[in-house]
């Protein structure tokens, strides 16, 4: 059910997107649906303790630093997010990880254990992009899924995916 | 296997799958691109077909005047310098730009533009500078293609720094078919900009990460030596 609605509203915000001047309105109501996915679920289930908060941050900026550095190893010209596309994207950002590496992650591990969690939760994040990305880049979409899913197994946090996907997806 | 092993095997099959295309991260939030595809992707959204164009250059004391041709939806511009082209017996010269349809596909190479003809009637003798827009919805292309018939044989020009983004130029001795791509079988790398932010942007994490992490694990320490025994993270280094 959770990854029905998930990945309902991820496709609808992809092709919502192709409507032009609709891109801000579909992220902005893209990531507040996906935050939706967490209700219910103890802050600490999603990963979102407080606990070690200076950790958590200082290992998003680890985590982003990761997933920059194919792109800036190129030296890439990368262009600048407009304000308020900068602010939808920020929205975005956390409702996925709090859809994703939060609550779907939740609720399979409380299914299939580990393995599941981190497998199920990569390919669903694959799939819900599927509309939005070029095919050649899903492998990296998987990839960067499966590290964000590794990250949130190792250390139980999603603070660091959050933190990390934010500063991603402004500098990209 | 340990789990932070796994962690770290995970961020190395991201490097890995990240660098064989560009840009590398990429979520699809910058604004696409406008580009007019002759054959568009699938997650171009709206198309329109591409423009051609046209140009007649004067000739002037027996010398070809510098222009520039373009398309009207300014995706390909050439720039020829005075005398560019070889004049004998001309009043004035004539260039098309035309995209090309249907979209060829030359063994072992992936355009990610549309594929142009250029033809002009009299023959260039001056290198002229060749710029190529291509949108956000596809690849990056390392470099610019040409060729005299679309059978090929395909050449790689060396590409110029960008000057501008979404944009790829060359140099061109000769007229004929023109394409920005990257070789099938390898990386598609982004040409090197001005715009040099996100190495900046990366080593400022690094730094950050460096020299904030230095106190914090220092900090995280001290209470563990003071109860007399180190203190396990309980959330690293678990066994499978």
């Amino acid at each position: 059910m959770l990854l029905a609605y998930v990945l309902l509203l991820e496709w609808t915000r992809a092709l919502t997107a192709t409507i032009p001047g609709a891109v801000v309105p579909a992220l902005l109501l893209g990531g507040a649906g996906l935050a939706l996915a967490a209700w219910g679920w103890p802050a600490e289930r999603l990963g979102l303790g407080t606990s070690r908060l200076g950790l958590r941050l200082l290992g998003g900026l680890a985590l982003a630093a990761v997933l920059l550095l194919p792109a800036a190893a190129r030296v890439s010209a990368v262009p600048t997010l407009p304000g308020a596309l900068a602010m939808a994207a920020i929205a975005v950002s956390i409702g996925e990880e709090v859809a994703f590496r939060g609550a779907l992650f939740a609720a399979l591990e409380d299914i299939g254990g580990a393995p599941i969690a981190v497998l199920g939760s990569t390919l669903a994040w694959t799939a819900a992009h599927a509309l939005s990305h070029p095919v050649e880049f899903l492998p990296a979409v998987a990839a960067a899924g499966l590290l964000l899913a590794m990250w949130r197994l190792v250390f139980k946090d999603l603070v660091g995916p959050i933190v990390a996907h934010v500063i991603a997806d402004l500098a990209l | 296997m340990k789990r932070s092993r796994l962690l770290v095997l995970a961020a190395i099959a991201y490097i890995v799958a990240a660098w064989s295309v560009a840009p590398g991260f990429y979520d699809g939030f910058t604004p696409p691109q406008p580009y007019n595809f002759v054959c568009p992707p699938p997650q171009a959204g709206a198309n329109s077909q591409p423009s051609s164009g046209r140009l007649n250059i004067k000739i002037i004391n027996g010398s070809s005047d510098p222009n520039s041709a373009f398309t009207d939806d300014g995706q390909l511009v050439i720039g020829f310098l005075p005398g560019a082209f070889d004049a004998t017996g001309k009043s004035s010269i004539n260039v098309t730009i035309t995209p090309v349809s249907p979209c060829p596909t030359p063994n072992g190479l992936k355009f990610t533009t549309n594929t142009y003809l250029i033809t002009a009637d009299a023959p260039l003798v001056k290198s002229s500078n060749l710029v190529m827009r291509y949108s956000n919805v596809s690849q990056d292309p390392s470099y610019i293609y040409r060729a005299k018939s679309l059978d090929g044989p395909w050449t790689r020009l060396p590409v110029q720094q960008q000057a501008q983004l979404y944009t790829i130029s060359t140099q061109t001795d000769q007229l004929g078919y023109f394409g920005a791509g990257f070789p099938a079988n390898a990386i598609s790398t982004s040409t090197s900009s001005n715009q040099e932010i996100l190495p900046i942007v990366v080593a400022v994490l690094i730094v950050a990460v460096l020299l904030a992490g230095v106190p914090l694990t220092v900090l995280r320490r001290r209470p563990a030596r003071a109860g007399g025994r180190g203190r396990r993270d309980e959330d690293e280094d678990e066994d499978e």
